[in-house]
């Protein structure tokens, strides 16, 4: 067709025309006519700066390389100057929000090129030097700078004392770029960087907002360079930050707001007034509405600003925020991952206490955004939505009204067990923890999807924390479940992969397999059985942990299984027996005995009860039993507790004091 | 700044008086009400400064500085860039304009998407405007198109733009607007602010919105009292109220 030919010729045509264009340039750049090169620099520049496809097209041509030469190539004279500016933003404009292009530059080798022209005698030269420079150490790659080498601090604070801003501005970069461990915190409070910083926050608004931000990587998780800085000319410069969050500019409200947030986290104590917390969460409420880089900062700022912390929930509930956040989501418009990240922490840290909160959060019909979110591309984003979920499925009123066993819900989820993202998986497991343990609904779509087997799948991943919230999971799935459930578990996870699982090196990973053990061999007695698989395999193991000393939490888990298991007909008595006086081994101390000596009254109760379930005077063998217990010093040890001071323990302790009466002992 | 309070306050103490009844004040009880608010000259002087600098009378501004000895906030060589950049503008010469943007700094443009587009947009309405339809084309494809990929709001704006093309007649063309001058003026009004705000300054001059705050406070005194109005802001007279 004669239109197809035509229009394809000429867009091959111009997109030649245009390549030739650019292979023109690089001759040029690389001309030994300065006048020549220089027009070519500032041709490169012109045609870069706010383009991004353009940074990239130039990027694969090498032009990195040949600019790279032509700011070190040029001296330091007089007639250089305009090739050094002109090379210098190019160079800072590949660099500026495109990390292929940092990458690019850090690669051409021209960072002492740079570095050389902050001393350049042209404050032109200066400025370009600087802002290239600072552009670079925006981005994650920038390289690490030392600052624990004396000479690396001199020229930190040499750049900090210019009048230049881009120079001092250039020196907060790097330190918001490269300060990271409280090693680095204190080396730099020491040499006195927060004095210097302070000025710039006077200073213009790039100086500002480098300031803003390099404080609060000083002051992060570290109270004493915060209560330092708070201490400076009598809070002068805290009382400056908290003005700067009613500042016209937004980057800069924003950048106050994260600081602030960061100084709060580290030393609550400075914030006693309600009215500067509540405007805190006010703006950053405000903030999250801005469509830029500020809106998705400020959504992670307030879901860390809010973690874990009831009273500033509360605020922000009274301050709309659950609305205002949801109202973000469903504008449709295509948000960045970073702020969805920010805006579902939000709501999960909003859910995880208040149940007002999970009511107005689930009443806004939500569901179909999360369950969009666990599809995202973004794998922090999945982690937050699933993390959201977890959250919400606390409220025990929303998940008996069924809200959350559905197929809509279920599928995506059990879908999300198989994620390539070890942090998804944990969080998903953290959902569907919550999610099925579930009273009313007979949770068979979970089972029907195929959950259980993933979940012990996932029980034996390499990542610890994988496996604790597997387990977790699994151990509320099999919370009062039938013996149905229960078979389709065992019958999958077998006694050797359990007796796998509690001897996991990880502690936490042992006491969710106990907890689980512990509510299989709850209810009937059929399921004591499980224990006895393979001679015995779980008990034994269980009975090993037990005399291996244990932290506490552990042991709770393990004595509540012995607890169950003790409840049974005479034989399952006599098998805990045969682990707490296990034959052939060194008569030393008996574990129970520490167990009831334990500052955890858990620990004490889980004990105790497990001797109640052995004496009960009902069973034949109880007396028999109470004769060994009595030898080992635990009857005597329990007399010695008739006064716990936890009322429960205090209570059982009776319960096992008036058996041993009915068996003659006083 | 100071100014800005004392004004505020000043209406704020008067409004209070009269809350009860509306109340009638005389021309003289106005007048002496109004002198005994003190205003410092340095404060008007430097009102006036900023409003120069601001709208970039670099030669009002210098000849000002001389005659009050007031010191203008920025350099006032930076107003002649500035200047130089909104004029370029203006006059349809974009790629210019731009060029002087990135040598004054190279971060406005690269940080400022919004901005930069609509400077490409310019460019491409002149070249409309002086008929070079293939290169404005062409100019479309390789330059904004991708811009428009990038961002949904952008692409819409390109192709309310590209419509231009469309009409043999541009004054038939429903997007007519944007071949006005005030189409140019309104771009190179977003450089001017985009310069300020690189310079740590405010991008509007504060006179303009003293002087709608007067007209605010007028219409919530009026609710309240009767008294002579400021009606004409060129001259600043006193008119009595209609009876």
């Amino acid at each position: 067709m004669p239109t197809t030919t035509s229009s394809s010729s000429s867009a091959a045509a111009s997109s030649s025309s245009s390549g030739n264009r650019q292979a023109d340039v690089f001759s040029r750049l690389a001309s030994s006519d300065p006048e020549v090169k220089l027009k070519a620099l500032r041709e490169v520049k012109n045609q870069i700066i706010g383009n991004r496809t353009k940074k990239l097209s130039f990027l694969k041509l090498g032009a990195v390389p040949a600019i790279a030469s032509a700011l070190s190539d040029a001296d330091d004279s007089d007639k250089c100057n305009n090739i050094l500016v002109q090379s210098a933003a190019a160079l800072g404009s590949f660099a500026c929000g495109f990390e292929a292009g940092v990458q690019a530059v850090l690669d051409a080798g021209v960072f002492p090129h740079l570095l050389r022209l902050l001393t350049n005698p042209d404050e032109k030269v200066v400025d370009a030097g600087a802002r290239s420079l600072r552009m670079i150490f925006q981005s994650n790659l920038a390289p690490k700078y030392d600052f624990l080498q004396e000479k690396n601090m001199e020229f930190l604070f040499s750049l900090l004392n210019s009048e230049n801003e881009n120079v001092s501005g250039l020196g907060a970069s790097i330190i918001a770029h490269a300060c990271g461990t409280s090693v680095e915190q204190r080396l730099l409070c020491d040499a006195g960087v927060l004095e210097k910083l302070v000025i710039l926050l006077d200073g213009s608004l790039s100086q500002r907002e480098a300031c803003l931000e390099s404080l609060a990587t000083v002051l992060k998780n570290n109270p004493d360079a915060v209560s330092h800085f708070v201490g400076l000319e009598g809070g002068r410069y805290l009382s400056s930050v908290t003005e700067l969050t009613k500042d016209r500019y937004t980057r800069t409200r924003l950048l106050s707001c994260l600081c602030l947030v960061v100084i709060y986290n580290t030393s609550p104590s400075y914030f006693l007034n309600m009215g500067t917390k509540s405007s805190l969460i006010t703006t950053l409420l405000e903030l999250l509405n801005d469509p830029g880089q500020s809106g998705d900062d400020a959504a992670l700022g307030l879901s860390s600003l809010i973690a874990e912390k009831e009273d500033l929930q509360k605020l922000a509930d009274e301050a709309n925020a659950i609305k205002n956040i949801v109202d973000i989501l469903k504008t449709g418009s295509e948000l960045q991952p970073k702020r969805l990240q920010g805006l579902f922490l939000s709501l999960a840290e909003l859910c995880s206490k208040l149940e007002d909160c999970r009511c107005s959060f689930l009443s806004l019909q939500v569901l179909d955004l999360l369950i969009n979110a666990l599809r995202h591309s973004d794998a922090n984003v999945r982690t937050a939505a699933c993390i959201c979920f977890k959250n919400a499925a606390r409220s025990i009123k929303n998940l008996s009204a069924g809200h959350f066993t559905n197929d809509n819900v279920m599928l995506p989820l059990v879908q999300l067990l198989h994620d390539p993202a070890s942090s998804v998986q944990v969080a998903v497991l953290g959902a569907l923890s919550n999610i099925v343990l579930d009273f009313s609904a007979p949770k068979s779509t979970f089972i029907e999807y195929g959950g259980i087997k993933q979940l012990i799948e996932l029980s034996k991943s390499m990542d610890p924390n994988a496996r604790c919230s597997a387990l977790r999971a699994l151990r509320n799935l099999m919370f009062l479940a039938d013996n149905k459930r229960k078979e389709i578990f065992f019958s999958d996870v077998k006694a050797q992969g359990f007796a796998c699982l509690i001897s996991d090196p990880e502690p936490p990973v042992q006491e969710q397999a106990l907890a689980l053990l512990r509510n299989l061999v709850d209810g009937c007695i059929s399921s004591i059985e499980f224990v006895f698989d393979e001679d015995c395999l779980i008990l034994n193991t269980v009975g090993r942990q037990l005399r291996k000393a244990p932290q506490a939490q552990m042991a709770i888990q393990g004595m509540y299984v012995l607890t169950n298991v003790a409840s049974g007909n005479e034989l399952h008595k006599e098998a805990v027996m045969q682990q707490l006086f296990p034959q052939g081994e060194a008569e030393s101390e008996n574990f129970m005995l520490k167990f009831l000596q334990s500052h955890e009254s858990q620990l004490r109760s889980a004990t105790v009860w497990t001797i109640i379930n052995l004496i009960s005077p009902s069973s034949p063998g109880a007396l028999d039993r109470h004769v060994k217990l009595r030898n080992a010093a635990i009857i005597s040890q329990l007399k010695n507790m008739v006064n716990d001071a936890c009322l429960d323990v205090k209570i059982r302790i009776r319960t096992v004091l008036g058996q041993s009466m009915s068996f003659g002992d006083s | 700044m100071s100014l800005f309070r004392i004004l505020i306050n000043q209406l704020e103490e008067e409004d209070e008086e009269m809350a009860t009844s509306k109340k009638v004040i005389t021309r003289e009880g106005w007048e002496k009400k109004l002198n005994a608010v003190k205003l410092r000259k340095e404060d008007m002087n430097t009102l006036v400064m900023n409003f120069l600098v601001t709208e970039g009378y670099v030669e009002a501004a210098e000849k000002f500085q001389r005659e009050s000895g007031t010191k203008p906030e920025i350099d006032l060589a930076t107003i002649t860039d500035r200047m130089a950049v909104k004029k370029a503008v203006q006059n349809g010469n974009v790629e210019d304009a731009i060029e002087k943007v990135n040598d004054l700094n190279p971060e406005i443009l690269d940080t400022n998407p919004e901005l930069f587009f609509h400077l490409q947009q310019q460019r491409l309405i002149e070249l409309i405007r002086q008929g070079r339809t293939e290169e404005a084309l062409e100019f479309a494809q390789e330059e904004l198109a991708p811009r428009g990929e990038e961002n949904q709001a952008f692409l819409a704006e390109l192709e309310k733009t590209v419509a231009l093309l469309v009409f043999e007649d541009a004054s038939n063309c429903p997007v007519k607007e944007l071949l006005d001058i005030s189409h140019r003026l309104k771009t190179a009004s977003e450089v001017n602010a985009a310069i300020l705000t690189s310079q740590s300054h405010e991008k509007d001059p504060k006179l303009p919105s003293l002087l709608k705050m007067l007209v605010w406070a007028q219409n919530q005194l009026d609710e309240k009292a009767v008294y002579p109005h400021i009606n004409d802001l060129s001259t600043g007279k006193l008119e009595d109220p209609a009876e």
